[in-house]
């Protein structure tokens, strides 16, 4: 084979660039219609939550008694008004910021600090393995819906005592995934190889580990979040979390139950905004696993 | 087996303990008056001082903690604050009262579940699959309670075909198993179904999905095994992962129902706990709160020995 | 018994014994023994344990290919990674230039730059996420070479190893075929420039035409820069293509160690001629009839007493269940652990 060129003096430009892993799985995820649309939406309702002081037609707080429970579709209140005469077109679209805020959090900070753990367990085995995933196993223990009820009823109502609660619930299922993802990448071959070349255990998971570690975890996150939703606006809907006159859609759906017989279209539509969002993200995050299981 | 079985009892022992020692510091390190529903606003201290010694919230938690597990292991857990009770009964009554609906969104849940998964893992990617698929999702994405309300509306409000809430026209304490009594478990049972429902269909579909495309099954078929044959085969092979699903699910179907009891008024172990999150019920709350995370820990427990009765390599690993 | 140093001089090539004095042995084996307990019952103590490695011996000279064959479950990986420091023997040395690793004298950083492995699974063996010259750079990084010089380092092993690196140095592990893939674990095991590359299976999972390019490429490095090999494989026809001296292992110990040409020819363990005897002929008038090995190796959790091969051995005596033979000298750097070599075992066929 003839080299024009020596090859120490090739530069950067001149190599041929195989698109990275996370350009191959956008380009893959592009082509999945159910995927682009659920992204859509979701980025559509993010929108919706930014610009909520701009957008809203009424003041969601200010109500007046004499225009309550006015079905949908009344001249000035296109979807009708609540117990308390609010509008409900406003307060649904600030309950996006607050609900979407306490379905994200949570798992955001789930996420830290239960990779942290995970990984930290998986890579490092042995003791300190068994001592964090047993302790994790005995919060784990509690089914999440109780175990986000009683800390919430605990630490009496709020929307931070929510959020901490949430995040509690979330960390377990995160570390035991982050644990068995390192595990089993601990023990493949370039691990091996990484360790027979001399390096240390923190270069090592720098450079092999967290690559190929931290994509799973974070779909696993991302499935989580319409979970910390429903969780959160169910923690809402009891008088927990979020307290009123907070506009939350699970809080919302608690209020109306009253009209529940006189008014069933103004009870629905909290729901059916927690139920498309929900929707959206499962889809997104099933579109997301799909591109990312690239096959050699 | 004994001994893989003997070894994960073991093993559950000092999760148990864990468990314990959680609820109680979730009960009592919260802030609030635990004797908030039983005495008047105005009681001297005197008397708060009496009744804080009588329910023995005065001494050290360690004391407290240390008395409450030891009466626990006998069977008694104390007293209810609000209704004056033992605990124990209340617990039994909302437990069975909701194993009733457990059980029933149990049955209509997997069945439904096993047959969308397999049905959609089966014919992977033709529309059969798309619809099953589809509707596993709007399962697993909708807010049961919100579900439960809506078919509230359209069947009571508007079809009053089904009652909206209770436990029947004696309530539980009366139960009979006749018609009377067993539409109101309908609504709240089908509700409850509906989550499960998505996550094993799933759970399921990604199974059969996996099996199928295994090498050994193109062999039996060269084998010229029937369909059933092959379908024995997947089930087999299925089996220990969908166990252990529908055994976490099972476990959250006891104890995690309560929005969907607040939502139907059902007294079961979820409306028991809201109620004592509520009052302030300290012994009624630790001790509710115990015997569901028991529950979930010893049925997990069972379905790693079921699946391991299934598959006996897991036990080897 | 002859002493460690005595059967490590015995086992040097002969052509260092004419000139006067043993060469210094490059790598050195002494007695090791790597045993995997086995975890039963309901408390989880080790009831049993696997002797992968029990009691190896061996020198490494340099620029020599020395060979390990033997059949599955012998031990030549666990050797292998025990020669790495990959897994902590038990007991027993590895010995670079006669330092331990581990020490003051040799750190173990050091001991890696100067020994390095290529493992058989090529895809495994790399990180799907790393380019094919960041997974041949990270090496040197880790020993303090600057990115830059590293990744100019990989491309130049690129280009040693055969593959063009204006095409290969950005692409995938998954992108690159079997052959490819091993070539650029040959380039990331040279990066370090060690003195020492053991291969372990390295060739097996190719197909023979590859196998054959990547054969004569290790050939080529190993005459341009003056490499030592250790070559594992279950290959016998391959092995005896490419090394100097053969090793063979049964059930966690030495068989027999020497040239290659006496072991294929005339092995002195009677496991060494059934294994090379096994080896089928291409000469349609020298079949086969009968296989010369009868049975399946026996478990190592629980090898037989005395010497391992008795239980399939033509001619074992009562001595060959009592005594363990060691590795005596049979010839010239020819050394074989069975009692018919060693005079004074008490063995009927013993030489006197």
């Amino acid at each position: 084979m003839v080299q024009a060129v020596a090859p120490a003096m090739i530069d950067d430009t001149s190599i041929e660039r195989s698109p990275g892993y996370w350009s191959t799985v956008w380009r893959r995820f592009r082509r999945d219609p159910v995927a682009m649309i659920a992204l859509g939406v979701i980025l559509l309702l993010i929108l919706i939550a930014i610009l909520a002081p701009y957008i809203t037609p009424h003041d969601p707080y200010r109500g007046a008694t004499l225009r309550r429970l006015r079905p949908p579709g009344t001249p000035g209140h296109w979807l009708g008004t609540d117990e308390l005469g609010r509008d409900m077109l406003s307060r649904l679209i600030y309950g996006a910021r607050l609900s979407l805020f306490m379905g994200v959090t949570p798992v955001f900070f789930a996420l830290f600090i239960g990779s942290a753990i995970g990984i930290t367990a998986g890579y490092v085995g042995g003791w300190v393995n068994t001592i964090l995933m047993r302790t994790i196993d005995i919060i784990f223990a509690f089914p999440s819906v109780l175990l986000a009820i009683a800390l919430s009823g605990a630490m009496g109502a709020g929307i931070v005592n929510g959020l901490i609660s949430l995040t509690i619930v979330f960390i377990p299922p995160i570390a035991r995934i982050a644990e068995s993802v390192t595990t089993s990448v601990r023990n493949l071959d370039y691990v091996e190889a990484a360790r027979a070349s001399g390096a240390g255990g923190l270069s090592i998971v720098r450079k092999h580990v967290l690559g190929n570690v931290l994509g799973p975890i974070f779909v696993y996150g991302m499935s989580l979040i319409a979970v910390s939703m429903i969780l959160a606006s169910g923690l809402s809907f009891l008088g927990l979390g979020v307290r009123p006159p907070e506009p939350e859609w699970g809080l919302m759906l608690n209020t109306l139950r009253t009209a529940l017989y006189t008014q069933p279209m103004l009870c629905a539509l909290p729901g059916i905004m927690i139920f498309i969002t929900s929707i959206s993200f499962n889809l997104l995050t099933d579109g997301l696993r799909s591109a990312m299981d690239i096959k050699a | 087996m004994l001994t893989y079985i003997a070894k994960r009892v073991i093993y559950t022992l000092p999760i148990m303990l864990g468990v314990t020692i959680v609820c109680f510091l979730l009960v009592h390190l919260a802030p609030g008056d635990p004797l908030v529903s039983v005495l008047p606003p105005d009681a001297s201290e005197q008397l708060r001082q009496q009744m804080m010694a009588l329910y023995g919230f005065d001494r050290p938690y360690a004391e407290q903690f240390i008395k409450w597990l030891g009466r626990a292991l006998g069977g008694d857990l104390g007293t209810s604050i609000r209704t004056n009770r033992p605990v124990v009964a209340e617990v039994s009554k909302a437990v069975s009262n909701t194993l009733m609906l457990a059980a029933l969104a149990t049955v209509i849940g997997f069945v439904l579940g096993g047959l969308f998964g397999f049905v959609a893992g089966s014919f992977r990617d033709t529309w059969i699959d798309k619809v099953a698929s589809a509707i596993s999702v709007a399962g697993v994405s909708v807010p049961h309670y919100w579900l439960g309300m809506v078919l509230v509306i359209i069947f009571s409000a508007q079809l009053g075909w089904l009652p909206p809430t209770g436990a029947g026209p004696g309530g539980s304490d009366n139960w009979v198993w006749d018609w009377a009594h067993i539409r109101h478990m309908i609504l709240p049972a089908v509700t409850m179904s509906v989550i499960p429902m998505g996550i094993i269909a799933r759970t399921v579909r990604a199974l059969v999905a996996e099996i199928l495309s295994q090498e050994f099954i193109a062999g039996l078929k060269a084998k010229g095994t029937s369909s059933f044959g092959i379908f024995k085969h997947i089930v087999k092979n299925a089996a220990p992962t969908a166990l252990a699903v529908m055994g976490i699910q099972l476990g959250y179907l006891l104890g995690g129902s309560i929005l969907i009891e607040t939502v139907f008024s059902w007294p079961g172990t979820g409306l028991l706990l809201s109620d004592a999150i509520f009052q302030r019920d300290l012994p009624l709350l630790q001790g509710t709160i115990l015997v569901l995370a028991c529950f979930f820990v010893v049925l997990n427990l069972m379905v790693d020995v079921v699946q391991t009765a299934i598959d006996p390599r897991i036990a080897r690993s | 018994m002859a002493s460690d140093t005595a059967i490590a001089a015995a086992a040097a090539p002969s052509a260092a014994q004419t000139a006067g004095e043993p060469s210094r042995a490059l790598l050195e084996a002494v007695e090791l023994v790597k045993h995997f307990p086995i975890k039963s019952g309901v408390f989880g103590r080790a009831n049993a344990v696997v002797r992968a490695v029990d009691g190896v011996n061996f020198s490494l000279y340099p620029g020599e290919t020395l060979g390990i064959v033997g059949e599955s479950g012998c031990g030549k990986s666990t050797t292998a990674r025990v020669l790495m420091n990959l897994i902590k023997a038990d007991s027993g040395n590895v010995l670079l230039n006669g330092r331990a690793p581990g020490t003051p004298e040799l750190s173990l950083k050091e001991f890696r730059s100067q020994v390095q492995m290529v493992f058989q699974d090529s895809y495994a063996s790399l990180n799907p996420r790393l380019t094919v010259e960041d997974s041949i750079a990270y090496g040197p990084t880790v020993h303090g070479l600057g990115g830059g010089e590293a990744v100019r380092r990989a491309r130049r092993l690129l280009d040693r190893v055969g593959l063009d690196p204006r095409r290969f140095a950005g692409r995938y592990p998954h992108e690159l075929s079997g052959g490819q893939r091993q070539r650029v674990n040959i380039a990331r095991a040279l990066a370090l420039e060690p003195k020492v590359i053991i291969l372990d299976e390295a060739v097996s999972a190719l197909d023979k035409s590859v196998e054959a390019q990547v054969l004569n490429l290790l050939l080529d490095l190993k005459d341009e820069i003056g490499l030592t090999y250790i070559f594992i494989s279950h290959d016998l026809e391959v092995v005896r293509f490419i090394a100097n001296r053969v090793m063979v292992m049964y059930l966690g110990r030495v068989a027999e160690i020497g040239p290659t040409d006496a072991l294929y020819t005339g092995g002195r363990h009677p496991y060494t001629t059934a294994l090379l005897g096994s080896m089928l002929s291409m000469n349609p008038d020298e079949r086969t009839m009968e296989a010369p090995l009868a049975g399946d190796p026996p478990n190592p959790i629980d090898p037989p007493s005395g010497c391992r091969f008795h239980t399939r051995c033509a001619m074992a005596e009562s001595v060959c269940s009592a005594k363990t033979p060691a590795l005596t000298v049979s010839g010239a750097g020819h050394l074989a652990a069975c009692h018919m070599v060693d005079p004074t075992s008490g063995h009927s066929k013993a030489a006197a």
